[in-house]
């Protein structure tokens, strides 16, 4: 596969706002908090009955909280954030992404589809249209990071809002636990030994990614950098990843190659490690595959065993959370590990989170189907 | 900026034979919904008509996006679902995956070896310009140098399957020269 271009030729990209909500609270100041804390969010799930359901946690907010509210408001202060007035809102785009809404196949609405909510809420938050919502399940937010970053690198855009959101669900919920990939032990023990599964976890964030140029031009204060982008398939099975992990590894190098970042230059890596045994194992493989020496050095740590695994939501949810880690200089810790599994061999952050200051951190996600996403990110 | 994607073959269910009453060929795995299957069929006939067979198309995929452009997505899987917890009874287990609108696209990739972004999305305007203009990026971000687009919606009446169709394109400045295979 040839490698991307650097990014070096083009326009650099920078996070000028960032906003985003779990189950620990809502605002980014909420997740700063819990990561520096390192405590998962789990706990009994009350929005709904799980009575016949195997596993019986998550990691939800309390009451009854409204997709669309809870997005427009992570817009409306990412946005603030930023800096950015009126008009050239309305002169930016929205990329969105969603799982499909628990009432769209109970009510059939006329706007009971994806769509309709990244132009309802581009309508809200005054940008100028929402082209696109993706749906491509894990890695649908990392995907829209990835395609607002080329927008903006090739000189299409100037600036371009991304959004995502998913809310703990009883359709989902009892899918996953049909498909046995709920923890019925009640944590995600991403990476570990007797890993049993992932949980379930809110997350609504949202960011505005902007030319170099153009926020400098404005005055505007860089949060970090996206330095690269990488996209790659597994070609393997519907619903399992390769397990030599050659797909994620490809869009690591794709993304590394872009970004002009030797492997060695990664200081640490937010994996996707949703605590499933296949899953974990492939990944592992894939940070070997693609940091090699650098591997074994490397400190990893996946935050779904904090937040739970957010779906659609997950590569912007990580996505700030790797923003964090470049500004406070903490690695947040891999919770729920019990014991070394021989097929997952990295440099865990277990225990507590590790003082470190990074330069260059990498988001990795995948997703069923065999669709691999990183995305690499330097301190501003 | 590059030339509009170019579009080197192209597939339709129903096609011209008159396939619509029968449906689509079952997908193993998927049940209850042709989401799957239409999409799995659209795209096995514009990879055929272009290519021929998988093996013909071997070490060709390494650099193709896969893009389902679907603006209410699987509808019949997400009704499935809600009614069997509405109505208290378990949800079968293949309606797992099978929610998730990339597993299929993890069929047809492992088929033809295509090793491409995967990607989804539900578009605002009109589905086909939509995923044109998203093949459009992905070559200018030198992300990939070909892409199967499929555009698929259910039929909303009992007994129907819908309609799917299947691009495969290219860059469009590469085309203009002749570079396709």
């Amino acid at each position: 596969m040839t490698a991307p271009r650097p990014t070096a030729e083009r326009a650099a990209v920078v996070v000028t706002g960032m906003s985003v909500t779990t189950a620990f609270g809502r605002g980014t100041d909420r997740l700063r908090q819990a990561l520096a804390a390192g405590q998962p969010a789990f706990t009994e799930v009350t929005r709904f009955d799980v009575g016949r359901r195997r596993a019986k946690r998550a990691a939800h907010l309390p009451g009854a909280p409204v997709l669309l509210d809870e997005l427009g408001d992570v817009l409306t202060q990412a946005i603030g954030q930023s800096g950015l007035d009126a008009a050239a809102v309305a002169r930016t785009p929205l990329l969105c992404a969603r799982h499909s809404d628990p009432s769209w196949p109970r009510e059939r609405q006329e706007d009971g589809h994806a769509a309709a909510t990244g132009s309802a809420l581009a309508a809200r938050a005054g940008l100028r249209d929402a082209p696109r919502t993706y749906t491509n399940a894990c890695v649908a937010a990392s995907t829209a990071l990835a395609d607002a970053a080329a927008l903006i690198a090739s000189g299409r855009e100037e600036r371009v809002a991304v959004a995502a959101g998913y809310l703990v669900d009883e359709d989902v919920f009892a899918l996953f636990d049909a498909g046995r990939a709920l923890a019925d032990d009640g944590a995600l023990r991403s990476f570990s030994a007797g890993r049993r599964g992932l949980l379930l976890g809110d997350g609504m964030a949202a960011v505005i990614l902007e030319s170099a140029t153009a926020a400098e031009r404005r005055g505007a204060e860089p949060l970090a950098r996206l330095l690269g982008w990488g996209r790659a398939g597994d070609a393997h099975h519907v619903c399992q990843p390769h397990p030599e992990g050659l797909g994620m590894a490809r869009a690591l190098a794709a993304a590394l190659a872009r970004a002009d970042r030797a492997p060695e230059e990664v200081d640490y890596l937010n994996a996707h490690g949703t605590g499933t045994p296949y899953n974990d194992s492939a990944e592992a493989a894939a940070v070997h595959l693609a940091f090699g020496a650098h591997a074994p050095k490397l400190p990893v740590s996946s935050t779904k065993s904090l937040t739970g695994h957010t779906l659609e939501a997950s590569g912007l949810v990580e996505f700030a959370v790797s923003v964090l880690v470049l500004q406070e200089g903490l690695l947040p810790v891999n919770a729920g590990y019990t014991g070394q599994d021989p097929a997952c061999r990295l440099d865990l952050v277990t225990q507590a989170p590790r003082r470190l200051q990074p330069s260059t951190v990498v988001s990795l996600n995948a997703a069923f189907g065999g669709a691999n996403t990183a995305l690499v990110l330097g301190a501003a | 900026m590059t030339a509009r994607a170019q579009v080197w073959e192209r597939a339709s269910w129903p096609g011209p034979d008159g396939d619509a009453a029968a449906g689509p060929r079952k997908l193993p795995g998927f049940v209850v919904s042709s989401f799957s299957p239409l999409v799995a069929e659209v795209a096995d006939r514009v990879l055929r008509g272009h290519y021929g067979d998988p093996s013909a198309a071997a070490g060709q995929g390494a650099r193709t996006a896969v893009v389902l452009v679907s603006r209410l997505g699987d509808v019949a899987t997400d009704r499935a679902v809600a009614a069997a917890v509405d109505a208290g009874r378990p949800v079968q287990p293949l309606l797992f995956f099978q929610s998730v609108p990339n597993s299929v696209l993890g069929h047809v990739t492992t088929q033809w070896q295509l090793h491409g972004p995967v990607v989804c999305f539900s578009p605002a305007g009109d589905p086909e310009e939509a995923a044109l203009d998203y093949a459009d990026l992905l070559f200018a971000d030198d992300e990939a140098d070909r892409a199967l687009l499929v555009l698929v919606e259910l039929a909303s009446g009992q007994g129907a399957h819908g309609t799917a169709t299947a691009l495969l394109v290219g860059p469009g400045d590469r085309a203009a020269e002749g570079v396709h295979p």
